[in-house]
């Protein structure tokens, strides 16, 4: 019996399709649980799918760039490469009951599979009544929630295990930091094998999806790396103690790869550790673009890093994903959703905001990267929103000269969310003109 | 005259003749201007059928009828104040409005409904029948019922049980010569109706049915006869459907020439008659216009009493699950 | 107790409330000296006399008529229709009289009668003797309809059905009345109507059947056991009006609901269970509401036929684990 795989909960309650962005396996290969299978683009949100269990991909049903319903099977992963039953996978029979031919009944009798719902679902999220009344009086969303039932619709079980896995921050005792997770720093590959490599390191709460509206399109022609930042994504959970030790732990990973020149991308808190690597490893880096950077300056909405760290509800994530832009409407519920989905797990909160407590106590930037500004010898462009309410874009007035400042009207702190074709067309020249 | 009605008895069958026809015509008004609700189904012409055959039996007899049955109303002892009430949906009628001059019901005087399902009074006397037959009473129950319901299965079925079982049951067949615009002889293959007797075992017998002594007479002595054991009757009333179906029939059917020997043995004229040789002009007179007073109290009291309040399904507890 | 059969059962409440009320008697095909049919009236007719036990002609029409009158008019008629196939010939009775009067009436009249008949399939009596027409009666507002599955629930509703002040419709299932059960002794041990009893209780699943169908719940109930399911299999006894709070109270303990009527499934008994589920439990399911009905089609004769058409313990089951999936 082959696992089928679908979006789950990543596809939203508003959502209806997806487009399947990429496939990172093909029919045959043989996969380990977490490995990423595609990548799927929910409203302005990529998303990889990973393998839930070890096994051989043994069906692909949706092509890359092609828009599925959302509760479609999207891949089936078996024992081996012709594996293909799996539950709900039957052609759908007439209910018990309702058959107006007695040999339909006596198939029925034996309990008829109900089909994957894709074609039929509305995008609402499919939950019993008496899930939804649990979820609701447990303040649990139910975006969050897998539904475990062939029907595809969330059960009390379902809210009952979610409601263990993702208790409610505000009636449940803090989550205990976790123990120290040992191990390198997850890194995303993508893209073609020989382009020059473009390697990214995303903000403080996100994680290497985040890249997503700048990596769709740097891939085509790029070996695209993304790294998850310890805390984040599939990066391992640790305490970082302090910046310096951030910065080592991502020169280590960097350097694992054994890039020649590669094009470094930073946000935010990634931007600063951006600045810092390129100041520790100049001879590889090839050019530098820094989106919203921190280290410029001490100031930091501290509201905001303690806020989006803690956010156990999509509600209280929205808030602050809010606080990121300046287009408010960028934060809709699909986005919401997926951002969500990539921080169901309370102890990646927990490490988080212990991460961010670490690095920005008492609201403030304790590390300063304005000398390794002045000390940069590659081409290097900072854009920055000037409606950034999480680090203040005046910072970027201390580059030297010869530094580049694009500095974006009505932009706030994600460019590369808000002003994606101005964004990907500044760095794309900046490659060029290395 | 065996079983002939005492002058005090066709003093009041007179008033309650007219008390119906006043009624007809009254409610005829109200209908032409709009004012009633529903149809109503005239009986003008027909009295004598329901008022002296329910004159010929006691209090505690049992009646059913028609949708056609205010003459059985009113000969049956409902004042017309409460018949007009119900009509007009009021909280003071028989039914508190619940059911109109068609199923109106009246347990007190005996009235056990008229009944707008053609055929349904025949077996619902019989079942009165079988109950009092099982506990031994006296009473009789009776059915006046039409020639168009003498066309339902229902009928046969009801018939030959009481045949079977003589029942204390009467069978009045008021022959209106009309299944709403059908004559009979297109609903039957024979004239006589009361031949169908034979074949249930009872006698039948044929009546003027517009003649109110006649009427009595026969009921009277199927009455004794059901009261001494010895089963049902069928009595065929003939009469004459003067006013159409009902305030909705459009007429066009009935020709006037057909009409017109009917209105001319109209029974209040016929009663009037035989009254005044008894009791002279001046007292039919008075019994007219007193009935012609009652009717018209009758309508002034109801048009201006409550409309009844309504309350889901109680306290019927079949009716509704919901707590 | 006693142990009796089905039949038994009935017969005992028959004899003893016409012991206990002269007004109490008998009608219908076959029901005096060769005691019915299914032989639930046998041996009466000699106690009580042929006035009160009557044999009738084939007319079901009239004979459901002048039940309703007669019982208005003092007595407590009870009224055998040999088979629920031919409620449609009583439904005039039912639809445009008794209820009808019951309402109209109000407080003039009580009409308590009872109308005892029976349904079913299994036996190869074909699509016209085989029927179960509970939906039909129970459409029908003022009309109280009551279908017990076990010889004490037979006789004890049948007391009560007798002494009812409304129309009553007794649904008895011809493979029933042989069936044997315990019932207490004593003249005045009634079981009320509007009553459901648990009997199978269970803490995942809850079916809602009546009559023949409890005993296939209960075997469903022991099919599920299997894989370790503990179905409730509540006997509804009565099916108007119904007992919404055992309704209620299994469906909050177990938030799954099968619903189970030998009937057509199409506006059928199952589907009034199921939308009133739906209205009064809603928030308490976990799952669709699940029917398993007949379905809407003749009820065939061969055997194999028959058998596939019939809702049954492992269509019970089936259903019972779809809605746990």
């Amino acid at each position: 019996m082959a696992t089928p795989i679908t979006a789950g909960a990543v596809a939203g309650e508003y959502m209806e399709t997806l487009v399947i962005v990429e496939w990172r396996v093909g029919v045959g290969d043989t996969v380990a649980e977490g490995d990423v299978l595609l990548t799927i683009e929910t409203a302005k949100a990529a998303v990889d799918i990973e393998a839930p269990c070890a096994g051989v991909v043994s069906a692909i049903f949706a092509e890359a760039d092609s828009e599925v319903p959302a509760a479609a099977v999207l891949c089936l992963i078996g024992t081996d490469s012709s594996d293909v039953d799996y539950d709900g996978g039957e052609t759908p029979t007439v209910e018990s009951g309702l058959s107006s031919a007695p040999a339909t009944v006596a198939v029925a009798a034996g309990g008829a599979a109900e089909a994957p719902r894709a074609a039929v679902t509305s995008g609402r999220v499919l939950a019993s009544p008496a899930a939804r009344r649990a979820a609701s009086s447990a303040g649990i969303d139910l975006r969050a929630v897998r539904a475990s039932s062939p029907s595809g619709r969330i059960k009390l079980r379902d809210v009952a295990e979610a409601s263990q896995r993702a208790p409610l921050f505000a009636v449940q005792a803090p989550v205990d930091l976790p123990a120290d997770e040992h191990g390198p720093l997850k890194v995303h590959r993508s893209g073609t094998a020989s382009g020059t490599p473009v390697f990214l390191i995303h903000g403080f709460a996100s994680d290497s999806l985040s890249w997503y509206p700048l990596d769709r399109h740097l891939a085509k022609n790029h070996a695209v790396y993304r790294l998850d930042l310890p805390n984040h994504g599939a990066s391992p959970k640790r305490q970082v103690g302090s910046f310096a030790n951030l910065v080592r732990e991502v020169r280590e990973a960097f350097d694992a790869l054994d890039l020649d020149g590669a094009h470094v991308i930073g946000h935010s808190l990634g931007g600063a550790l951006a600045l810092a690597l390129a100041d520790t490893r100049p001879r590889k880096v090839a050019s530098l673009a820094l989106f919203a950077p921190g280290g410029l300056g001490p100031r930091v909405n501290g509201d905001f890093i303690g806020g989006i760290a803690r956010a156990s509800r999509p509600g209280s994530l929205e808030a602050w994903l809010k606080v990121m832009v300046h287009d408010q409407k960028l934060i809709d519920p699909a986005f919401v959703n997926a951002a969500f989905a990539a921080r169901a797990d309370a102890e990646l909160r927990a490490a988080q905001s212990h991460m961010g407590e670490t690095l920005f106590a008492d609201g403030t930037q304790s590390f300063d990267l304005a000398a390794a500004l002045q000390r940069l010898e590659c081409p290097t462009r900072i854009v920055w929103g000037r409606r950034d309410r999480v680090l203040d874009w005046r910072g970027a007035l201390q580059a030297p000269g010869q530094v580049g400042l694009h500095l974006l009207p009505d932009v706030g702190h994600v460019p590369q969310l808000e002003a994606p074709d101005l964004s990907l067309g500044i760095v794309t020249a900046l490659i060029k003109s290395v | 005259m065996l079983n002939a009605p005492s002058t005090d008895e066709l003093k009041d069958i007179h008033h309650k003749m007219v008390v119906t026809r006043e009624l007809e015509e009254v409610l005829g008004a109200y209908a032409k201007e709009g004012k009633t609700r529903g149809p109503i189904h005239r009986c003008d012409g027909q009295e004598a059928v329901g008022v002296a055959a329910c004159a010929a039996l006691r209090v505690d007899d049992y009646v059913c009828t028609t949708h056609r049955g205010h003459h059985v109303y009113v000969g049956k002892g409902l004042t017309a104040r409460g018949i007009v009430a119900e009509i007009f949906g009021r909280e003071t009628g028989y039914c508190k409005g619940r059911g109109g001059h068609m199923l109106l019901g009246d347990v007190k005087t005996g009235m056990l409904g008229g009944n707008a399902i053609v055929g349904a009074g025949i077996p619902a006397a019989t079942g009165m029948a079988l109950s009092m037959q099982i506990l031994k009473q006296d009473r009789v129950s009776m059915v006046v019922f039409g020639d168009g319901a003498a066309q339902t299965g229902i009928c046969h079925e009801a018939m030959n049980i009481a045949g079977l079982w003589k029942l204390p049951v009467i069978f009045v067949l008021e022959n209106n010569q009309y299944g709403l615009t059908v004559r009979q002889e297109v609903q039957s293959p024979v004239e006589d109706l009361s031949i169908r007797a034979a074949g249930y075992a009872m006698p039948g017998e044929i009546v003027d049915g517009n003649d109110a002594e006649a009427v009595y007479r026969a009921v009277a002595a199927a009455a004794e006869r059901a009261r001494r054991g010895e089963g049902p009757s069928l009595i065929e009333a003939k009469t004459y459907r003067v006013k159409g179906f009902s305030t909705s029939d459009m007429g066009g059917y009935q020709s006037e020439e057909e009409m017109a020997p009917w209105l001319d043995r109209d029974p209040i004229k016929l009663s009037a008659e035989k009254l005044v040789a008894l009791v002279g002009a001046d007292t039919v007179a008075a019994i007219e216009a007193a009935a012609r007073a009652e009717v018209a109290q009758a309508f002034e009291t109801a048009l201006s009493d409550p409309f009844p309040t309504f309350e889901i399904h109680a306290p019927s507890a079949a009716y509704s699950e919901t707590k | 107790m006693t142990l009796m059969r089905y039949a038994e059962a009935l017969n005992a409440a028959l004899r003893e409330e016409m012991q206990r009320d002269a007004s109490v008697f008998l009608f219908g095909e076959d029901i005096g000296r060769y005691g019915g049919v299914f032989k639930v009236s046998k041996d009466l007719r000699d106690e009580f006399g042929d006035a009160r036990v009557r044999d009738t002609p084939i007319s079901e029409q009239a004979l459901t008529a002048m039940a309703v009158t007669a019982a208005m008019s003092g007595t407590r008629p009870v009224l055998e229709i040999m088979y629920a196939d031919f409620l449609p010939l009583s439904l005039d009775a039912l639809v445009n009289q008794a209820s009808v009067f019951t309402y109209l009436w109000e407080g003039q009249v009580d009409i308590p009668f009872v109308l005892r008949t029976q349904g079913g399939g299994g036996v190869g009596t074909g699509a016209q003797h085989a029927k179960s027409l509970d939906a039909m009666v129970c459409h029908i507002p003022g009309i109280k309809v009551v279908a017990p599955a076990t010889p004490a629930d037979a006789k004890g509703l049948l007391k009560s059905a007798i002494r009812d002040r409304q129309p009553v419709v007794f649904l008895e299932h011809k493979l029933l009345y042989n069936t044997r059960g315990e019932v207490p002794d004593g003249d005045e041990v009634l079981v009320p109507i509007g009553k459901a009893k648990t009997v199978v209780e269970g803490k995942h699943v809850s079916i809602f059947a009546s009559s023949k169908m409890v005993i296939e719940a209960e075997n469903a109930a022991r099919l599920l056991a299997k894989d370790g399911i503990e179905a409730e299999v509540i006997d509804l006894r009565t099916l108007r009006p119904l007992d919404l709070d055992a309704i209620r109270q299994s469906i909050a303990k177990t938030n799954h609901a099968v619903v189970v009527n030998e009937g057509w499934t199409f506006c059928g008994y199952a589907s009034e269970l199921s939308a009133t589920i739906m209205e009064h439990c809603f928030d308490d399911l976990d799952a669709p509401v699940a029917r398993v009905a007949m379905p809407d089609m003749a009820i065939p004769y061969s055997e194999p036929l028959e058998m596939a058409v019939l809702p049954n313990a492992v269509k019970i089951a089936a259903a019972a684990k779809k809605a746990l999936a």
